[in-house]
């Protein structure tokens, strides 16, 4: 059973992702990038090696964007979240989906991922634990762009 | 040297930490095999053939003597007594228990080390010249930007899954003494008229199955653009590399399909776009790191010329290793060593407890207590008063760490091989011995002059066989181990990738062949000429044809002297 983090809690998912597109659109459909235009939603998913010079503008105006990890280690997912944030200025939830192991959340919430499916109520606890291990980094992040040498330690 | 403050001091604790609860939760079988693996993989840790290793960081080779002990210690109380020196400069022990790594990690931690990107698919330990700092043809120390860019890549939340690993070396000399041209990015240091620090970015260049030789997309990039510059470059790999084979994941096939002026312009594009980012470095942040490097307080030595002239002279075997291990020294009246590990008996690389804790001791003694790690897998004392050569030399001799042979052909580079590691197709160790043994006569090996010869145990390359003067390859031949064997490669300024001289060899046959090389290059050198530069001259055939012709049963194959 899916479990949703957001925000370093288990929260109940108000989405719901759709792998085809049925005659009726529910409002909280989350649709593959190529239904967005016909769909008119406001939610989309998208495979971590989307190009993003295509995409950015339009999905920054979204209210999701889900991007989908086709298996642990493909750090694909990582730049492509990055750009949406930094770039595009995409200010809604970032979400991972696909194969997202909890060791992998910490990176993931560093380049503006602030939701997490996971694949049950133990990695989801998991999860929130490995987010938390590491408390500040050498270089910046979309969640702390000033790199360590700029705050402390001069 | 760079020294921990708290924050290092602090980042490190939470990694060893964060790796133990990783490890607990594998061994509760919690974490999966494969996903495990990758995890371990990111602090160094494989399983090997006969035992887990760990490779453990020695950022661009540099430690000091407390460190070193450490290091001795460890492999003490948690190896077999050993540890091996690695072509990136750093230490591998082959022999650890898998739940004890996170005490080892914790151990490390305590005298500011780790195995953090040692291994995997990320930015690797950053090298640079053994000598930075110190080497008399030096422009630029590449030890502050190293630092910077260790920095910057360790556990980076963008590039720690990349399509594969990443490897970058700087050099700041005249001499490439850190092989920057078959680097993932090789950055070479120079400083321009106005005495401003500028970079000269080489990308795509490596070993492996496909060996190349990096392509130089950026010049003059001034110090400040360092990080930046380097993030557009690993952007556009993570982005674009391939990840479907990872035998074409590796940088240099993309540098290659979109060609280097393609691949530079989308750097250029990447790099447009994020220049001025918070991550560009400040003149506070690069005067803070390079001051961490500003040479030390040199104690006034005595000029020791005409002492170690005698010294030299009295005593033929104290002369050559002068002559061979013994560099010049930006201070006057001071000497950089190389102790070598390439000891007739012993595996190229290879160093035990009792080595590691008297060369700890020797660099108090002789220097100021730092010790260098070459990527030829051998110590180096970087600050070594002349007037205390001797005197070192006498004891790394007792130790087995003065063998004369810096640069010359028994400075053999080899990977660990089919006797430990899991990827090999064929032994190396004991082609190396074999090599030392038969070429033991040293007034032969300095007539001979400076010779890289490099083994790999399979096309993986870590013995870097491809830019060995003469380079060695265990190939599999229907089950049998056999040796393909190259010429004309080099890892230095100039850089070439060998070329294949013909069919493979049996085990047996390697030491021959290598004679018979050797044969056909002192019957054909021009004065002063090396081996390099006499290949590069004569050309593949004259080699090619002494090597393969039919061995008359009597001759024998008589030795320059």
């Amino acid at each position: 059973m899916p479990v949703l983090v957001k925000n370093q809690q288990i929260v109940p998912d108000p989405w719901q992702l759709l792998e085809t597109i049925p005659d009726y659109v529910p409002t909280n459909a989350i649709v593959p990038v190529d239904q967005l235009v016909n769909t008119k939603a406001n939610a989309v998913w998208v495979d971590g090696d989307l190009e993003v010079d295509d995409h950015g503008e339009e999905l920054a105006k979204l209210d999701l964007v889900a991007v989908h990890f086709p298996m642990f280690a493909d750090g694909r997912g990582l730049s492509l979240g990055t750009l949406l944030r930094n770039r595009y200025g995409f200010s809604g939830e970032l979400r991972a989906i696909g194969e997202v192991q909890p060791d992998l959340t910490p990176f993931m919430r560093r380049c503006g991922f602030d939701a997490f499916v996971l694949e049950s109520e133990l990695a989801a606890n998991t999860a929130i634990q490995c987010m938390e291990s590491m408390s500040d980094f050498y270089q910046g992040s979309v969640i702390q762009p000033e790199p360590a040498f700029r705050r402390k330690r001069n | 040297m760079y020294q921990y403050d708290d924050f290092d001091r602090n980042f490190l604790k939470e990694r060893v930490a964060q790796f133990r609860d990783q490890t607990d939760r594998f061994l509760a079988g919690e974490i999966p095999d494969d996903v495990f693996q990758q995890l371990r993989l990111r602090n160094g840790l494989y399983i090997q053939r006969l035992a887990p290793m760990l490779r453990i960081a020695v950022p661009y080779g540099t430690l000091n003597a407390t460190q070193l002990r450490k290091l001795a210690s460890i492999s003490r109380d948690y190896d077999k007594g050993y540890g091996h020196l690695s072509t990136r400069q750093n230490m591998q022990l082959n022999w650890p228990e898998l739940p004890e790594v996170p005490d080892i990690l914790a151990e490390l931690a305590d005298v500011n080390m780790h195995a953090i990107q040692t291994s995997g698919s990320c930015v690797r330990n950053v090298t640079t010249d053994q000598f930075a700092g110190v080497a008399a043809d030096e422009q630029v120390d590449a030890r502050p930007y190293a630092e910077m860019l260790r920095q910057w890549s360790t556990y980076h939340p963008e590039f720690e899954w990349l399509p594969r690993k990443f490897k970058i070396a700087l050099n700041g000399a005249e001499s490439d003494r850190a092989a920057i041209a078959v680097h993932d990015i090789g950055i070479q240091l120079q400083v321009d008229e106005e005495g401003r620090t500028k970079f000269d970015v080489y990308v795509g260049g490596g070993l492996g199955r496909t060996p190349a030789i990096g392509a130089l997309i950026r010049q003059n990039l001034p110090e400040k653009h360092l990080l930046t510059y380097v993030e557009a470059i690993l952007r556009v790999y993570n982005r674009y590399g391939r990840r479907d084979n990872k035998y074409k994941a590796r940088i240099k096939i993309l540098v290659k399909a979109m060609t280097p002026e393609v691949f530079g312009e989308k750097v250029d594009a990447e790099w447009d776009l994020i220049k001025g980012n918070p991550q560009e470095l400040t003149q506070d942040e690069i005067d803070r790191i390079v001051a961490w490097f500003e040479p030390p307080d040199y104690p006034p030595v005595p000029n020791a010329s005409s002492t170690l002239a005698t010294q030299r002279l009295q005593d033929p075997s104290f002369n050559r290793w002068v002559q061979q291990n013994v560099a010049e020294h930006k201070q006057p009246n001071y000497a950089i060593v190389t102790l070598s590990t390439k000891a007739t008996g012993i595996p190229p690389g290879d160093v035990t407890d009792v080595q590691m804790d008297a060369v700890a001791d020797w660099s108090e003694k002789f220097g100021l207590g730092e010790i260098r790690i070459s990527h030829e897998q051998n110590f180096v004392l970087p600050d070594v008063p002349q007037n205390r050569l001797f005197e070192l030399f006498a004891l790394a001799r007792s130790e087995g760490l003065a063998s004369a042979n810096q640069a010359l052909l028994t400075d053999v580079i080899c990977c660990p091989g089919g006797d430990y590691c899991s990827l090999a197709n064929a032994k190396s160790i004991p082609v190396a011995e074999e090599i030392l043994q038969r070429f033991d006569d040293y007034d032969y090996l300095h007539d001979l002059g400076p010779l890289d010869l490099n083994i790999s145990g399979c096309m993986n390359a870590c013995g870097h066989h491809h830019v060995g003067h003469i380079g060695i390859l265990g190939v599999d031949k229907r089950g049998d181990e056999f040796y393909q064997i190259s010429l004309g490669g080099n890892a230095t300024n100039d850089a070439s990738l060998g070329k294949i001289i013909g069919p493979s060899f049996s085990r047996n046959e390697v030491v021959g062949v290598i004679e018979r090389l050797l044969d056909v290059f002192v019957d054909n050198r021009a004065e002063g000429e090396t081996f390099l530069s006499c290949y590069r001259r004569v050309g593949m055939d004259p080699f090619k044809d002494r090597v393969y012709q039919e061995e008359p049963e009597s001759q024998s194959y008589a030795r320059a002297g």
